[in-house]
């Protein structure tokens, strides 16, 4: 599992805000941020919807300052039109941290099959680059998902497996 | 009262530090016209003008930032009222301008009539807010209570479904965002 602590300071470096809606997978990380409040330079925004998620983070950056939004990737089912019609079309930068709901942990849990089965493809289908967060190689994932956010002012998205950054 | 009426009228009450995000369709037209230029005129993005704009005041807590919004928009994205209401952005202000239809896509009615605006917005604790019929003799009065209070605030006008023959708006949203953090860089 990556280090709520590192992983938490790495994001204040380079956003001032952190938005979404939870997954079970980022259970560890929002207990953190949660716990943390009062001394983080990074400002966390509860939302309603993972597209209201994205709308907020995109007001965030028309300010010129630097968004993550976080959610299962159930939500990635909500956010088509903020994406296409909103982050894209208006070339904002931000970071998806999206959970990669579905695979073999999740058998349990028929209601995220399909979404797993198709997650990816529904990423490259709005082709939105995207980076699986692995436990050994997070910052280099992540300084690459962000240089690429930069070239192309645009969202970009990590998926995060189970176990990566919660137990 | 028009919807670009009410929206004109708003011009005596703004300054160049004041940011604008309107609703997809002729509200955003009708804001490019009508009001100083540039601001965050939305082209899609249906049901998050309430969203956008909550980031925009908590990423420039020292700029009024005013919603614009038709009631189509306003029901689509309900849930976002209700976080900007938890958090409360002294600088927000949120006007549903409500002539209960879709009226850009041609007048097609909506669920507008069922919500008692009053008690919703009541409910969510603006420290202003206000719900009537737009009209001629008090639009002054209330645009500026509503934009100079110095507190989160909420307003619902009923106006009357009609729109004015505007070209559309000539900038890309690319040029729309260039524009506006362009202006933005000179606030802070």
């Amino acid at each position: 599992m990556i280090d709520s602590a590192a992983f938490i300071s790495f994001l204040e470096k380079n956003f001032q805000f952190i938005c979404g809606v939870p997954c079970t997978y980022f259970k560890k990380m929002l207990i953190f941020l949660a716990e943390h409040k009062s001394e983080l330079q990074l400002q966390h925004i509860l939302a309603t919807r993972e597209d209201e998620a994205m709308g907020i983070a995109s007001g965030v950056v028309f300010s010129g300052k630097q968004a993550i939004v976080y959610m299962q990737n159930s939500g990635l089912g909500n956010v088509g039109d903020a994406l296409t019609s909103l982050a894209q079309l208006y070339k904002l930068p931000m970071v998806l941290l999206i959970s990669y709901r579905g695979l073999e942990s999740d058998r349990s849990f028929p209601e995220h099959d399909i979404m797993g089965e198709v997650n990816e493809a529904v990423l490259k289908a709005f082709n939105v680059p995207y980076w699986i967060l692995s436990e050994s190689g997070w910052e280099s994932e992540m300084n690459l998902a962000l240089k690429e956010m930069k070239n192309s002012s645009s969202p970009v998205a990590l998926l995060v497996k189970d176990g990566v950054l919660s137990e | 009262m028009k919807g670009f009426e009410v929206i004109t009228a708003m011009k005596d009450y703004i300054s160049e530090k004041d940011i604008i995000i309107s609703s997809n369709g002729n509200i955003s037209r009708e804001v490019y016209h009508h009001l100083p230029q540039p601001q965050v005129y939305l082209r899609g993005s249906m049901g998050l003008p309430v969203a956008v704009g909550l980031g925009l005041a908590l990423a420039n807590p020292n700029n009024r930032v005013i919603v614009v919004t038709g009631d189509g928009n306003f029901l689509m994205g309900m849930g976002s009222s209700v976080t900007a209401s938890f958090y409360k952005p002294k600088n927000l202000k949120i006007l549903i301008l409500d002539n209960k239809s879709y009226f850009t896509t041609g007048g097609q009615q909506t669920v507008s009539p069922a919500l008692n605006y009053s008690k919703f917005i009541d409910s969510l604790n603006a420290e202003y807010k206000n719900s009537k019929e737009a009209s001629k003799d008090q639009i002054k009065e209330d645009l500026s209570r509503f934009l100079n209070s110095n507190t989160f605030a909420m307003l619902h006008l009923i106006i009357e479904a009609s729109k004015e023959n505007l070209e559309n708006i000539p900038w890309h949203p690319e040029n729309i965002t260039k524009e506006f953090t362009g202006k933005i860089s000179k606030l802070s």
